[in-house]
């Protein structure tokens, strides 16, 4: 193949995928269709992750007022949000509640989206871009998690992020070391410290949300340019007009979210599930409380962790992470069919680890 | 919490001993402060019973700070533990540790609110008595008291292995109908608002829908 | 006297008309039992006349009736200072509406000529009275404030002492002229209910409201043709003006609920002094433990020697903790051959500190994972999540002059200088300069 020849399908591979004379109001948005039929549900969960995303940056700014990213402050400060701010509680509760259903939602809306196999061409740029929102989300949680400098946050954090260097041991010669560098570089200092609580902070105000909106942004766009994908193998007869049917559906589910959200937040403290000795202040110089491990959307590699020896998952990570990124062209050619029975296999093991991991930990181990 | 805060409590306090110490007083105070807040768990749960039953109990692991001021117990050197003690806390402790009926009023100086509302519920001769069988300490503290104002008695959050002392801790579910009950005007207000919303919305569906046939 | 005759004759003799003459009305001239629409004659002017009239005075209505029937009730309500305000606000909001309303009623039946045709001075009278009686209300709120709940305590047990016929009048007797005459105008309406379109209160259609819609079917068929679209068209803006009315009102009641939540959420607390106290402390406390850490890198930066523990202190089961020279916990313990064992008490595994109680088998317990770890090898047991072993490191034992008594380089070999029965009275260092070497 020659160079123009390469050149001239890269040009046409941007072309497909950003019509450009399809960027207007009237393709975009008045043109558009939502597909009715069995599944219809599914296009529902892009929204709503993008509603809770709306929760935590407004819950977010509100903490933002208070909240001091430093290591004898952070503590101090999310106690008094909690107990002296008017509201205060509420707020940080709706935001850890609203970030786990971000989370949840993000995992329901690529598992749907993949079963109904939205990802073929043209909309190879939306399931990357989606993917890639989906890691943003993760590292949301992993770096939101270290803020209010307690026990599980720090002894968590520090385990997180100790699993990097253990990728050292794979490696060979003067490599090995490169997992320590990219730890140490994301926690400023030989251990978690200040440093690390600069950083992580910087990334989880900043450069993440910035990230994240820029990507949302184009998931958005090629979203609207290419119209909702059909999701299911014969054309669903009936559609409904985005603009305003779908929309004002949306919005009505959110309002009807917003109250569980509301309700739950007002009623349940987020950290009641932890047991209190975790909450306590860090104590850098004390030893590490029993019952250390991370958010439960990350049982699914935590406990496999655990369990198995560290290469496994490693590949297993590596692996999982290509065959997400190369989806739109791996499963081209697999029917629906096959795309939903490896969707409900996925979540079935997403469910039960998530749900059992612990205790098929504790059968495992003892 | 190391031991070098409570050294200044005590160096405020005016403890000359402390002062004798210069440059390896920082350091050694520290040690001192480590080993004895991390001794053997004999030392560090005065009352190991009480403790292994509740984790039994609620599956929750807790630590000596439900009872006590110091999250390590009561031995040791820092804040709330024997040997930081001054004298008047000493008087304090020995008053408390003589309360063998209920009702004496005694605030010991190594115990949390809750740990002395034990001891004044109770009395320290039935507490000694129900090391052996801790489930009958719940009933004998009476439902009445809830120190940290969340709904839950301070007896049903001993069971529960939560923070009797955090109006944020407690067991979820316990905490949801509490708490659903005690902001009902807000959730009902809310339920209001979002069906209203919502009924709206239909409409609103309804209209427009009724436009795009024509 | 004339008291007594405002507030007590009036009202009886205006309910008792009412009741008579309604029943007098609907007895002898049913057909004239309606509110005689003129909706026929002019429509435009009746829609934003008539519905932000009747929509205002019905919900006012309803809370006056309210406030009667379930005193205490409203008490509560009105105890809350946030409802409280919320009432007033929406009682004036109310008020003002019905206001415009009534405006644009009374234009249009002075101005539109097919409305003149049918208008009897009773009808301006009626408006006039409105007029004035709704304006009232509001110069209430106004000068009155909080009338809302202060009505609770005046004019609801003035009513009750009305209704079980022993009138008294000491609870409004020095109530404002406004409020008197609001309540005498209210009186004179009673009276003459039965003599104007009023009576219309009596059939209110609320059946209307629930029964499905209801088309006029022309025999015509020109007609039919023209009303078809126009019946849909009429459907489509109920669903409009519901959808307006919903998601209004839904987003009201939100924003008067999160509004004030989110002022005083900015606003900030103002902590009594108490509270104040306490924060300080906590701050001061944990400002004092990230000062005593910074002192602790800053000894480890500057000294070559840092005392771990004196030797009898050592244990050969309880360790003692310490922190080396690259600021990770460490343990000391006695080892079997009687000198010190210090071992690193970071996990191999993933950097918890290690427990420092050593169980029969001479080994420590990483909690995190379960790792158990020899202290005299390092080694974790087979099965634990950590596979190399921790460190031991290298020490000095020194008296009291700072004589190197014995000491262990970081290969393990020890050196011993003097009789080991003196090395007693020494102390245990760790030396930056053994530790340099290993890294």
């Amino acid at each position: 193949m020659s160079l123009n020849s390469l050149l001239n399908s890269a040009i046409q591979f941007v072309k497909d995928r950003f019509p450009v004379d399809k960027l207007n109001y009237h393709y975009m948005v008045e043109k558009k269709e939502v597909p009715v039929h069995k599944m219809s549900w599914g296009y529902y969960t892009g929204g709503l992750t993008m509603f809770f995303f709306m929760i935590q940056v407004i819950t977010g700014l509100f903490l933002l007022f208070y909240y001091q990213p430093t290591v004898s402050e952070a503590n101090v400060s999310v106690e008094y949000i909690n107990k002296y701010v008017a509201g205060g509680s509420l707020v940080r509760n709706m935001h850890a509640w609203s970030s786990s259903c971000m989370i949840f939602c993000a995992v329901i809306h690529l598992l749907t989206a993949f079963a109904m196999k939205s990802f073929v061409k043209p909309r190879e740029i939306t399931w990357i871009a989606g993917v890639l929102l989906l890691f943003i989300t993760f590292t949301f949680g992993f770096t939101g998690y270290l803020l209010p400098w307690n026990q599980i946050a720090v002894n968590a954090t520090k385990v997180g992020l100790q699993s990097i260097e253990y990728i050292g041991e794979y490696l060979p010669g003067q490599l090995a070391e490169i997992p320590r560098i990219i730890r140490e570089t994301f926690q400023g200092e030989a251990s978690v410290g200040q440093s690390t609580l600069g950083r992580f902070y910087a990334l989880h105000v900043v450069i993440l949300p910035l990230t994240l909106v820029s990507l949302l942004g184009l998931h958005l766009l090629s979203v609207q340019i290419h119209g909702m994908s059909q999701g299911v193998d014969v054309p669903a007869k009936k559609s409904e007009k985005f603009m305003s049917i779908f929309i004002f559906k949306d919005l009505s589910l959110w309002a009807f979210i917003f109250l569980c959200l509301f309700t739950v937040s007002l009623c349940i403290p987020f950290d009641s599930f932890l047991p209190y000795p975790l909450l306590a202040p860090y104590n850098p110089l004390g030893s590490t409380p029993a019952g250390i491990k991370p958010e439960w959307y990350f049982f699914f590699v935590y406990y496999p962790l655990e369990l198995l020896p560290f290469w496994v998952i490693l590949l297993a990570s590596m692996a999982v992470v290509g065959v997400l990124i190369f989806t739109p062209w791996i499963f081209k050619g697999t029917t629906r069919k096959t795309l939903g029975f490896i969707t409900i296999l996925i979540s079935i093991y997403l469910i039960v680890m998530t749900i059992f991991g612990e205790q098929i930990y504790e059968l495992f181990k003892h | 919490m190391s031991f070098s805060n409570t050294e200044k409590i005590e160096n405020r306090r005016g403890n000359p001993i402390m002062q004798r110490y210069k440059t390896a007083r920082l350091f050694f105070a520290l040690l001192m402060g480590l080993l004895l807040s991390l001794c053997t768990p004999q030392q560090t749960k005065a009352y190991p019973e009480y403790q292994s039953f509740v984790e039994k109990n609620s599956k929750r692991s807790i630590n000596c700070a439900m009872c006590h001021v110091n999250e390590s117990g009561p031995v040791g050197n820092g804040p709330g533990q024997l040997s930081s003690l001054s004298e008047e806390d000493m008087k304090q402790l020995n008053k408390a540790r003589v309360a063998l009926e209920p009702a004496s009023g005694v605030k010991s100086p190594i115990l949390n609110d809750f740990g002395n509302k034990i001891i004044n519920a109770v009395g320290k001769r039935k507490f000694l008595e129900y090391k052996s069988a801790p489930e009958k300490l719940a009933p004998a503290l009476g439902s009445e008291s809830d120190l940290d104002g969340d709904g839950i008695p301070d007896a049903q959050e001993y069971l529960d292995g939560t923070d009797p002392l955090n109006k944020f801790h407690g067991d979820p579910i316990r905490l949801f109908w509490i708490n659903l009950n005690r902001y009902k005007t807000h959730v009902i207000l809310t339920v209001l608002a979002v069906i209203s919303i919502n009924l709206g919305l239909l409409n609103l569906v309804k209209g427009i829908s009724s436009i795009q046939k024509k | 006297m004339t008291n007594t005759l405002l507030f007590i004759v009036l009202p009886y003799l205006a309910v008792f008309a009412c009741a008579f003459g309604s029943i007098y009305r609907i007895k002898k001239e049913p057909m004239s039992y309606s509110s005689l629409s003129s909706q026929f004659l002019e429509n435009h002017g009746l829609l934003w006349g008539s519905l932000p009239w009747h929509l205002g005075i019905l919900l006012i209505l309803l809370a006056h009736i309210l406030a009667f029937l379930f005193p205490s009730f409203w008490q509560t309500l009105t105890s809350n200072q946030v409802l409280l305000m919320a009432i007033e606000a929406i009682g004036f909001g109310l008020s003002i509406l019905c206001l415009i309303g009534l405006v644009v009623l009374g234009i249009r039946r002075l101005t539109s000529p097919r409305i003149q045709a049918v208008t009897t001075p009773m009808d301006l009278l009626v408006i006039a009275l409105l007029l004035a009686q709704v304006g009232l209300g509001a110069a209430i709120a106004v000068h009155c404030k909080w009338g809302s709940a202060w009505c609770s305590g005046t004019t609801t047990p003035y009513l009750w002492s009305l209704v079980l016929f022993q009138p008294d009048l000491s609870n409004i007797e020095d109530l404002p002229i406004l409020v008197k005459a609001h309540i005498v105008c209210a009186w004179f309406f009673i009276l003459i209910i039965p003599f104007s379109r009023l009576v219309h209160l009596f059939a209110v259609p609320i059946e209307y409201l629930f029964r499905p819609p209801q088309q006029v079917v022309w025999n015509n068929s020109r007609k039919l043709n023209e009303e078809t679209p126009a019946f849909a068209k009429e459907e489509t803006r109920r669903h409009f003006l519901n959808a307006f009315l919903g998601i209004g009102f839904g987003a009201f009641l939100l924003s008067v609920g999160t509004l004030s939540k989110v002022f005083s959420f900015f606003f900030g607390p103002r902590l009594s002094e108490k509270e104040e106290t306490e924060l300080m402390e906590v701050r001061l406390a944990h400002l004092e433990s990230t000062v005593d850490q910074k002192k602790l890198e800053l000894e480890r930066q500057a000294s070559k020697y840092i005392m771990v523990a004196p030797i009898t202190e050592l244990n050969p089961t309880a360790g003692k903790y310490f922190i080396d020279y690259k600021m990770q916990p460490a343990i000391a313990f006695k080892g079997k051959d009687g000198y010190p064992l210090l071992i690193s008490a970071k996990c191999t595994h993933l950097g918890c500190t290690v427990g420092n109680k050593v169980d029969s088998e001479g080994r420590i317990l990483c909690p995190c994972h379960v790792s158990y770890f020899n202290i005299e090898t390092g080694q974790p047991n087979a099965e634990a999540p950590a596979k190399t072993p921790l460190g031991h490191l290298p020490w000095v034992i020194m008296d009291e002059q700072g004589k190197v008594m014995a000491s262990r380089d970081n290969k393990g070999q020890t050196s011993c200088f003097v009789q080991p029965d003196a090395l007693s009275a020494g102390k245990v260092y760790i030396a930056k300069s053994l530790e340099d070497k290993t890294t």
